[in-house]
């Protein structure tokens, strides 16, 4: 019994699209200097989605583990944006639009009428759009997988004292952290920041203060959605685009969220630097153990900080 | 069932929301905690109760000391309490509640097979029921209940249990006279020899019922005594009693 | 006297006592062997739901790691099948002690409440998932695959009746699910169920009425993985086979939705929600309308939205008029 024909048993990162780098001859130093960029790359990959859930979770006490459909449908209207401009940045800025306000909108429909009725009911909201979500996509675009085509300029690799490495990992590295510079500049010292971070801290006051906490939340909501999306698009190049692709990544995410903190930015970056590197690193060292160490990681935060490293909830 | 508190500081980082608070209450009496709103008497309660950790200090329970002690220990040594908020089963019925609360001291809850006791429990349920006014009401689930028939529940809750001392926080609050008269006649018929601790602003309540009176403010026990000292004290007067409500 | 509450038992034999009575006639007028399959499958996974409803219904404690149970008696019983022998009544035993034995490990996520206890069980559940489906221990637990060629069940005292044939597989399952339903029906109507409730409805004052909590949501959980395991074992019978995908945390979450489909708190809710879920999931793709046919996860997710939002109470509380 389960999800049906998804690529469960693969692991988290699914098939990849484009090998690393040349199959030969690498040392075990440029082994683990590959493996350390790689696990940079899926890091800022997973920070994307994981900044947006647990700002999500920290300010709202949603558990949004629909948070991986918007990343599967931000690659999907990439692809489609992809396949009629030609033109990745066009999809790169289409796809956090759509999921915006389709994130808006969901938050508008279905979750404000279930505020009070406690976490049970909203995750298990989440859930039943997965199942929704991935039907869709299914019925839409069909059960294979795609990879969007690097954009041109991005090709090819460059050479890291000697190592091949894709250039399109590092564009997605510069682009992870430009977007983690930004994201923690405003959450620091923006207006928004501020109340954001207030919210996390303590929701009542803030509407307390006079703040429209409905409005807040849908915000919210639609930009973790489409940092969602802006995840989907970026990882298209990366690693494969599949109806499925939702499942594998989210509990990476949550791991990362756990970790991290909940309702902080710069828990987010730090989590999604651990579970990056580990997955990355993992399977060289532990050999296949990697990812339950990784959970196991993430169990024992629960039992011994359940607000993470750096979150600020009780 | 005596209870002593020594030294008990309860601090929220900088804040102390209750200071060296010394209390010695002994078997058999009626006390009365009072002082403005945030002045630590529910944060008194949880201590006592086990509810929360004190930061530093003691509290002893029949000369023993509990501090380590989880709730439902201390609840088995005789403890019970009654809640600023209801603390009731909202979806289960009134019966059900009592029943729960009368299964434990029993020690009926952890059988598979209903033992002869369920039958005493469904007895006890019943007369409990009579005496607290809320027979009709034996079916209704808890949430359904009128303020004041749930502030009889919470009450009954505890009495169930049949403690040896009894803390009450606010229980009059929000009942009408006729509700008053009721809840204050139901804890007259608790045996003598239980020690009552009653938080309570309504002073009349609090004048009728309590031998001795603690007055607490900002966390700091100001002063401790009879009623008539407590009216006379000047520190108290200005505090709590000379305020304009 | 008053009475304190009935549960679905009482209160309905007869309705219960048709239900059944249909079930057993099933095979008498299914269309084909594919269907008494189908109906074999509804109901271990009915009994997966029930024992899930015991945890989340009547103990309040949604988890997401149930299905490691599952597969922790799919395994076990796989193992022992295909190694030793396929008897039915060390089978069964190896069942509940594999579900029981993985719950006790799994207890840990009990000192959590709520959505940290929710998360706890999701990271349980991958942890049990990644062991499984790890290639490098494929020797013993087959890996991705899992483990293949498990041999049906042979009964004691009757060797001679074959459980390879479908109809004598699906009385086994209809006769264990029963046997779960009368057990789970004893537990919760018992002053343990009731104690169990008043947790769930608000554990702190049962602490303060001198309730040690934790014993009773430990038994509840190690009694409902014990029956998840006994499902569990079911399934690898039937499927003659045992794959990581049953400990997904995913497949909990498809329980947990029949369970609040069915309708929380009830059993019956919960058992019969399952058999829907898998009627959608089975059923569809036999369907001469091809577009329908793989859409149940759309149809389903939709449905079960539709009640988290209208009808909480699930199919029961239609049934008896919303008084919940």
């Amino acid at each position: 019994m389960g999800r049906g024909p998804e690529r469960r048993s693969r692991g988290p990162t699914g098939p990849p699209a484009s090998g690393g780098g040349s199959a030969c001859k690498l040392t075990a130093i440029e082994v683990a200097l590959s493996a350390v960029l790689n696990g940079l790359a899926f890091g800022g990959l997973i920070f994307l989605l994981a900044a947006g859930l647990s700002v999500i979770f920290g300010l709202m006490d949603v558990l949004n583990l629909a948070h991986g459909s918007f990343y599967m449908l931000g690659a999907y209207v990439g692809l489609t944006v992809l396949g009629l401009t030609n033109n990745f940045w066009l999809a790169l800025i289409a796809a956090p639009i759509a999921l915006a306000i389709l994130g808006g909108a969901v938050e508008v429909i279905f979750f404000r009428r279930i505020y009070q009725r406690g976490h049970l009911m909203q995750v298990l909201l989440t859930f039943g759009l997965t199942l929704v979500f991935v039907d869709l996509i299914r019925w839409r675009f069909g059960p294979q997988t795609h990879s969007l085509p690097t954009p041109p300029g991005l090709e090819g690799a460059v050479h890291i004292v000697g190592i091949p490495f894709a250039s399109y990992k590092l564009f997605v590295i510069l682009f992870a952290t430009v977007v983690a510079a930004v994201l923690v500049v405003a959450w620091r010292k923006s207006k928004v920041g501020a109340i954001l971070r207030a919210g996390v801290a303590d929701r009542e006051m803030l509407g307390l203060l006079g703040i429209d906490l409905s409005r807040v939340f849908t915000a919210t909501f639609a930009f973790g959605a489409a940092l969602a999306g802006l995840a989907g698009v970026v990882v298209g190049p990366y690693l494969s685009v599949y109806p499925g692709m939702d499942e594998s990544i989210l509990v990476l995410v949550l791991v990362v969220v756990v970790v991290g903190g909940l309702g902080s930015i710069e828990g987010a970056i730090i989590g999604s630097l651990l579970v990056g590197l580990a997955n990355a690193i993992g399977p060289l060292v532990l050999g296949g153990f990697e990812a339950a160490s990784i959970f196991a990681v993430m169990a024992v935060v629960l039992l011994v900080r359940p607000r993470g490293l750096l979150g600020l909830r009780q | 069932m005596n209870l002593a508190t020594a030294s008990v500081t309860v601090r929220f980082g900088a804040v102390a929301a209750l200071q060296d608070v010394s209390l010695e209450i002994a078997s058999g009496e009626r006390r009365a905690l009072i002082g403005p709103n945030g002045a630590g008497k529910t944060t008194l309660f949880d201590v006592i109760t086990g509810a929360r950790r004190p930061t530093s200090g003691r509290v002893l329970l029949a000369d023993a000391d509990v501090t380590r002690l989880s709730t439902w220990r201390r609840a088995r040594l005789g403890l019970a309490r009654t809640f600023q908020r209801s603390a009731l089963f909202p979806n289960l019925t009134v019966a059900e509640n009592l029943a729960l609360a009368v299964r434990v001291r029993v020690q009926a809850g952890w059988r598979i097979w209903p033992s002869r006791l369920e039958g005493k429990v469904a007895a006890e349920v019943s007369s409990r029921l009579d005496a607290a006014g809320l027979a009709a009401l034996a079916q209704r689930r808890a949430w359904t209940l009128a303020h004041g028939e749930q502030r009889a529940l919470e009450i009954e809750l505890a009495l169930a249990s049949q403690p040896r001392l009894l803390l009450l926080d606010e229980p009059m609050a929000g009942l009408s006279g006729a509700e008053r008269q009721a809840a204050v006649t139901r804890l007259r018929s608790l045996p003598e020899q239980v020690t009552l601790v009653l938080v309570e602003h309504d002073l009349d309540v609090v004048f009728a019922v309590a031998q001795r009176i603690s007055v607490l403010d900002h966390g700091v026990l100001i002063a401790d005594g009879t009623p008539a000292e407590i009216r006379a004290d000047p520190r108290v007067q200005e505090v709590y009693l000379g305020r304009a409500d | 006297m008053t009475s304190l509450r009935r549960t679905t038992l009482r209160r309905q034999p007869l309705g219960l006592l048709a239900f059944l009575l249909f079930l057993i006639s099933v095979p008498a007028w299914a269309p084909n062997r594919f269907w008494i399959n189908v109906a074999s499958q509804a109901l271990i996974f009915a009994i997966f739901a029930m024992s899930l409803d015991l945890l989340l219904g009547y103990g309040g404690m949604p988890s997401f790691g149930h299905a490691a149970f599952f597969a922790a008696g799919a395994y076990g019983c796989a193992l022992w099948a295909l190694h030793r022998s396929p008897d039915l009544l060390p089978l069964l035993v190896i069942g509940l002690a594999a579900g029981a034995g993985l719950a006790l490990v799994g207890a840990l996520a009990l000192r959590a409440r709520g959505i940290f206890f929710l998360m706890l069980t999701l990271a349980f559940a991958q942890m049990v998932w990644s062991v499984l489906s790890n290639n490098q221990l494929a020797g013993v637990l087959g890996g991705d695959i899992g483990l293949i060629g498990v041999p049906r069940p042979v009964l004691p005292f009757l060797p001679a009746i074959n459980l390879f044939v479908a109809a004598n597989f699906y009385f086994l399952t209809l006769a264990v699910a029963v046997a779960v339903y009368l057990a789970l029906a004893a537990i919760v109507a018992s002053p343990f169920g009731r104690t169990l409730e008043g947790i769930r409805e608000n554990e702190g004052r049962m602490q303060s009425l001198g309730t040690f909590t934790f014993r009773y949501r430990l038994a509840a959980f190690v009694i409902a993985g014990a029956l998840a395991g006994l499902a569990g074992m079911l399934s690898a019978s039937f499927n003659f086979s045992a794959t990581p995908a049953s400990a997904f945390w995913t497949t909990s979450g498809l329980a947990m939705i029949a369970v609040i489909v069915g309708g929380a708190r009830s059993l019956v809710g919960p058992a019969v929600g399952a058999m829907l879920v898998v009627l959608l999931q089975l059923g569809l793709s036999s369907l001469p309308a091809q577009s329908l046919a793989e859409h149940w996860q759309l149809l389903l997710g939709a449905v079960f939205i539709a009640f988290v939002l209208f009808l909480p109470g699930g199919m029961v509380a239609l049934v008896r008029g919303r008084a919940g």
